[in-house]
């Protein structure tokens, strides 16, 4: 056997230019492949951590009714025991509450409805990182203690034609129907990858807004959790509703179905974009193949003549296509991984498309990343590719006849 | 002991309008230990009344019994293993593996033929060494001569310790030099090892050193002669 990995090793090197030409186009399918597959999950993975970080966090607890129309009486009752509790169990990050009703801001040139969300500035750093993209000359995110003080989306203060330290008001309904409403005052400025949550969500501190809103003591509307492991939400979210029944519990997936979507989704379609660039491939590999039959009719026969049987042939054959399409596959992943990892620290400026790309939540700036397992699958997908291709060219070569090809000139 | 039986072998081409009676009626026997050439003019039969010796064509009518086994009535399979088990092949245009060194030419049939590690280096240098190659078992095809590469093909023809060798035209491609040390070596291999080597030549020179000479014209065997 080792005389028949030896045999198609050696013979890949017969021709070299045309063993190179195939490594290569084989290799340079991959850098695309990979490269835009790592550029998808790139955005896909930046998409997902934004859902998180700024927005939906991994597990959220609302009173069931609280979804339909952010009803201002449907709230969760003795919130901070139900936080204690939720502490105490494994695999929990950090817990927030928060107030969080629909309302209408309005400023001397426009009124605009968003989600007032109230917040403790505290735990809120702890589950979110909507701070962090609050830059040095853009305020703070509730550090200092400013009464009435409101943090809003750069979009949305250009939206109001208002800037840091300007007044917005805020109207919504009270816990008792009560139109209601209150002056602010903009201490922050911040600016997230998704423009449109961005001009939509407001923040102000939970203990303000309690008193106009009038919700009773211990009542808030949501509790968001952060996991150490996002991926163990389902389950910790089963477990949260069994011991709180009353409430739901809902994880990141069937909170935002569109990240989960993209989360799901972005394997397989991964999978299925790297089957039609080695499709592709593999069609160029049964040709280069085909003419190596060809070439070697006369060398068939007689390994065939001396003895070869045709179990044998076929794997030589075989080995010899895998181990073509494996050399191309090792130089494509290499000069894939230099690529990923450069940009994966540089990152791809798409500056130029950044309104829309913001406008669905995307950064501008991407930074490709690809798991090391993708390698792997990308390996095994290629060898059998490689099988697949070699076996219409092994058939052909099965099928001649040894003393005709001998005689082959 | 007959090595080979040949009944009543016949083969006809049809590929063209006319069939073509390549082989007609050939009965013959091979003794262990023969040296024996088959002469005559091109199209006379020769090449195809090997292939049919050596299981590389399949007759029309007759049978090729070697050691008592029909070698016409195995399936394709069967008569690759049966020719790596008992038959040797010389091709003249030599039909080395280029991929592969001398040494490791001749190591390949052995290893088809699944024989221990240390046989077939043992074997594998004791033959090269006998053909006169024992400096050059590290070289690949194309950096040999063609007489070199021809007495590799002959120590890979008895790596496998076959019944006997079948060489067709061994010598077409050699100098007078190459062809007298490739005789020479068959000759000796013929008596050392009492291989029975049958090949079809046009060379006298290699007539001249054959034990037995038959003679085809149109496919039949015009004269068998038995030299003493």
């Amino acid at each position: 056997m080792s005389m028949l990995f030896k045999i198609a090793w050696r013979n890949i090197w017969r021709s070299k230019l045309r063993s190179v030409v195939v490594i290569f186009a084989i290799a340079f399918g991959l850098v695309g492949g990979l490269g835009a597959s790592a550029w998808m999950n790139g955005m896909a993975k930046q998409r997902v951590k934004n859902s998180f970080d700024y927005q939906i966090a991994n597990i959220q607890l609302h009173n069931p009714n609280f979804a339909l129309n952010l009803d201002v009486k449907k709230t969760i009752d003795s919130v901070n025991q139900k936080i204690a509790a939720i502490k105490k169990m494994n695999g929990i990050k950090a817990v927030t509450k928060r107030l969080k009703v629909s309302g209408m801001a309005s400023t001397a040139n426009k009124n605009l409805g968003v989600t007032i969300i109230g917040v403790n500035p505290k735990s809120e750093r702890e589950v979110f990182s909507l701070y962090k993209t609050i830059d040095s000359v853009s305020g703070n995110f509730f550090e200092t203690e400013t009464k009435n003080g409101i943090v809003i989306s750069k979009a949305l203060a250009k939206k109001l034609k208002v800037k840091l330290h300007s007044k917005i008001v805020l109207t919504f309904q009270d816990f008792n129907g009560e139109l209601t409403g209150a002056a602010y005052k903009i201490i922050g400025l911040f600016k997230t990858s998704d423009s449109n949550w961005d001009k939509s969500n407001v923040f102000v501190r939970n203990n303000n807004f309690r008193k106009v809103l009038g919700v009773p003591a211990n009542e808030y509307h949501e509790i968001d959790i952060t996991l150490n492991d996002y991926k163990q939400a389902p389950i910790i979210s089963k477990i949260i509703q069994q011991k709180f029944p009353k409430v739901l519990s809902e994880d990141w997936a069937q909170i935002d179905p569109y990240t989960s979507l993209l989360n799901n989704v972005m394997g397989v379609m991964m999978g299925v974009f790297m089957m039609i660039i080695l499709a592709a491939l593999g069609f160029g590999i049964v040709n280069t193949m085909l003419m190596v039959i060809l070439e070697r009719t006369k060398e068939i026969g007689m390994l065939m003549a001396i003895g070869l049987n045709k179990k044998k042939l076929f794997i030589v054959i075989m080995l010899e296509t895998i181990f073509l399409s494996l050399v191309g596959a090792i130089v494509g992943e290499l000069i894939s991984m230099l690529l990923i990892r450069y940009f994966g620290v540089v990152g791809i400026d798409l500056s130029s498309m950044q309104q829309g790309l913001e406008s669905v939540g995307y950064s501008a700036i991407t930074y490709p990343t690809l798991e090391f397992i993708r390698y792997i699958q990308i390996t095994i997908m290629v060898i059998i590719t490689g099988i697949l291709a070699s076996i219409y060219p092994a058939l052909k070569a099965l099928k001649l006849n040894p003393a005709e090809a001998i005689r082959t000139v | 002991m007959s090595v080979i039986k040949i009944s009543n072998l016949t083969k006809i081409y049809n590929k063209t309008q006319v069939p073509v009676h390549a082989v007609n009626g050939i009965n013959l026997t091979f003794e262990e230990g023969e040296f024996v050439a088959i002469v005559g003019p091109s199209g006379c039969g020769k090449t195809t009344f090997m292939n049919m010796i050596g299981g590389l064509e399949e007759p029309t009518s007759g049978s090729v019994e070697i050691n008592e086994t029909n070698i016409s009535a195995l399936t394709s399979n069967q008569r690759i293993n049966f020719r790596l088990q008992n038959i040797g092949f010389i091709f003249q245009s030599y039909n080395l593996i280029p991929v592969l060194t001398s040494k490791e030419n001749v190591a390949f049939i052995m290893q088809l033929q699944n024989k221990p590690k240390n046989e077939i280096e043992e074997r594998t240098t004791q033959l090269l060494q006998s053909v006169g190659l024992g400096n050059k078992i590290n070289s690949k095809p194309n950096q040999m001569s063609g007489g070199e590469q021809q007495r590799v093909a002959v120590a890979r023809a008895l790596a496998s310790k076959p019944k006997f060798v079948l060489a067709d035209e061994p010598t077409a491609n050699l100098d007078s030099k190459a062809t007298t040390q490739l005789l020479d070596i068959m000759k000796k291999l013929n008596e050392e090892e009492n291989m029975t080597f049958i090949f079809t030549t046009h060379d006298q020179r290699v007539v001249d050193k054959a034990r037995r000479i038959i003679t085809l014209e149109d496919g039949k065997v015009i004269s068998d002669q038995i030299i003493s």
